[in-house]
């Protein structure tokens, strides 16, 4: 039923815009007569490391390409059958990734294979995707937008659909210079707009900045968080980005070997990006595949659950973590500081009327 | 005053610059590959057909006993259904050179910076969405000996990392006591021609009911890319 709303929510607004547009014809020759794009700042939240590369140095950041890359998001048609945007897996009321659901939906009543991790604080995360499997943040809209499971459409389709709309060749002219629709504008504009999606004002963070205090369930469990899980999870992006194994069984029927499936090499057999915990309140079911539903949960996988045969288990986690049922109660607590109701209200990601 | 003399004839002393065609010629042995229809058969005896050919030739340079001149923004993909991606031309200062360099599939640099446009546009069919990087070359067909649906051969060559890179690095000399000149106002050409039977065989024996299809980079992606970083050869330099 919610996914019925959103989709109707969707194609209501899609309406809109296309009206909206017609009104708007005359701005177009004001375009042509110079391109002016207003060029914006990324900012590095203070005391944050410097991310690996500067995912818009080849791709300056501006409010023309970052309002193309929203709309483009926002957008069914990137879609085979238009019922599909990013946004429909990505959610920002779940900080972008699919709200309560283990795996997403996809085009023809497909699941998708994995859990849609959230997206925020991309500009830190040099290889995306659960099995690192992409290299560089411009070239992953082109996974789900292919993937016969996610939104099913080809790249040549899509820049039809895109040239025939009445907005988006003054929108790409407007980031871009000309009205000239491709593929790597496309991409550099979903860039501008996936790599501007930060999370660095939740409850954690003000505590950090001196302007909000801990309870004290929370400062146990932030405790608890630096001694057991702070060396994966590392403050302040609450993952160092690495790919672990961290004791989950393989699923018989899924057979996700993880890493394995980009390198090849056996010893990423069951190795899987650690994802980061900033609001990990609303982005659950957790793991790669979505097979934990709450956040005791996921403490007692660490507990007692982790499989300790594996080869690949992270060294660790080779005698699992030793955490009292105080600590977990607390620990949970702590998490629940992480989320950033900032991003999770943001009326700038908001989808465009 | 002489200072002055000097840049003045600096000013007239603009290089003089010609341009270069390059053709590519795919041939099994000595036939030449009609798409969907020719009928080979590899030194297996082993018959198929090809449906679909694609290879990126890039980072291509002129070479002389001075040096080498490289290709600027040097990527090319041919396609063997696309008469018009078969050959192109570019301008080089006027020299002589004695051989050619380039590299098969597209630099491992590209493969990780970001959306590219032109003949590295993920359009072309040729990057994996999935596994980020270019296939850097492309042959599909149909075999007898394939055991796979609608006895389907396929071969999506890729991997530019560590020890699962592919890219292979080719150079050709000129036959002997032949230059390629580069002159002002003339086209000069250089005609190379690719044997597409060594991707089965040359180092590496590869058979169609062994390996019908190989499409993850890997030890069998490096063992066909090892085959036909041999199958390109020098027809004829032509100074026009």
């Amino acid at each position: 039923m919610k996914t019925k709303i959103l989709i109707l929510t969707i194609v209501i607004f899609g309406g809109i815009t296309i009206l909206f547009d017609a009104c708007k014809k005359s701005d177009e020759h004001a375009i042509s007569s110079g391109y002016h794009p207003t060029y914006l700042t990324f900012k590095i939240p203070a005391g944050w490391p410097t991310p690996p590369i500067d995912i818009f140095k080849n791709n300056p950041l501006t409010e023309e390409g970052f309002q193309l890359g929203k709309k483009l998001f926002y957008d069914g048609r990137l879609s085979k059958d238009g019922n599909f945007p990013c946004a429909s897996c990505h959610q920002q009321f779940a900080a972008f990734s699919t709200y309560d659901h283990q795996f997403s939906h996809g085009f023809n009543n497909s699941f998708t294979f994995r859990n849609a991790p959230p997206l925020f604080n991309l500009a830190w995360m040099k290889e995306m995707h659960w099995d690192g499997g992409i290299n560089h943040i411009e070239v992953q809209p082109l996974a789900p937008i292919t993937d016969i499971t996610e939104m099913a459409e080809n790249i040549e389709n899509l820049l039809k659909k895109l040239s025939i709309d009445t907005a988006y060749p003054r929108m790409f002219a407007a980031a871009f210079g000309d009205t000239t629709i491709n593929s790597q504008r496309m991409l550099k504009a979903l860039s501008q707009f996936m790599g501007s999606i930060q999370s660095f004002n939740s409850k954690y963070d003000q505590v950090k900045r001196g302007e909000a205090s801990f309870t004290l369930a929370e400062q146990n469990g932030y405790t608890t968080f630096k001694a057991k899980c702070n060396s994966c999870h590392t403050e302040p992006l609450f993952t160092d980005n690495s790919f672990r194994n961290n004791g989950l069984s393989l699923d018989p029927f899924l057979k996700d070997i993880g890493r394995m499936r980009i390198t090849g090499k056996p010893s990423d057999s069951l190795v899987f990006k650690v994802p980061s915990l900033r609001n990990i309140q609303y982005t659950g079911p957790f793991m790669h595949d979505g097979r934990i539903f709450s956040l005791l949960q996921i403490v007692t996988h660490y507990q007692t659950g982790i499989d300790i045969t594996q080869p690949t288990l992270d060294p660790l986690l080779k005698n699992r973590l030793s955490i009292t049922n105080q600590e977990k109660v607390d620990l949970v607590e702590f998490l629940q500081t992480l989320t950033d109701d900032t991003l999770l209200h943001d009326k700038r990601l908001v989808e465009p009327k | 005053m002489s200072g002055l003399f000097l840049s003045n004839c600096n000013k007239t002393t603009t290089p003089k610059t010609g341009t270069i065609k390059i053709s590519f010629r795919n041939l099994v042995g000595t036939q030449p590959i009609l798409l969907d229809s020719s009928i080979f058969s590899n030194k297996f005896g082993e018959k198929y057909s090809i449906t679909q050919l694609k290879y990126y030739i890039s980072n291509i340079c002129l070479i002389n006993d001075k040096g080498k001149v490289t290709e600027k923004e040097s990527y090319h993909l041919i396609n063997q259904s696309l008469p018009a991606s078969l050959s192109f031309t570019f301008t080089v200062e006027e020299n002589s050179f004695s051989s050619i360099q380039f590299l098969i599939g597209v630099d491992s640099l590209r493969n990780v910076s970001g959306a590219q446009s032109g003949a590295l546009d993920p359009l072309n069919d040729m990057f994996w969405t999935w596994n980020s990087g270019y296939v850097m070359a492309k042959m599909e067909g149909v075999s007898p000996q394939s055991n796979q649906v609608g006895s389907k051969i396929a071969y999506h060559i890729g991997g530019f990392t560590g020890v699962n890179s592919v890219l292979k690095t080719v150079q050709l000399d000129f036959p002997i006591g032949k230059k390629l000149l580069v002159e002002q106002g003339k086209v000069n050409e250089i005609n190379l021609e690719a044997d597409l039977n060594l991707w089965w065989q040359h180092t590496n024996n590869i058979k169609i009911t062994e390996l019908p299809v190989c499409t993850t980079p890997g030890e069998m992606a490096k063992k066909i890319a090892e085959n036909y970083s041999a199958m390109f050869s020098i027809k004829e330099i032509v100074n026009n």
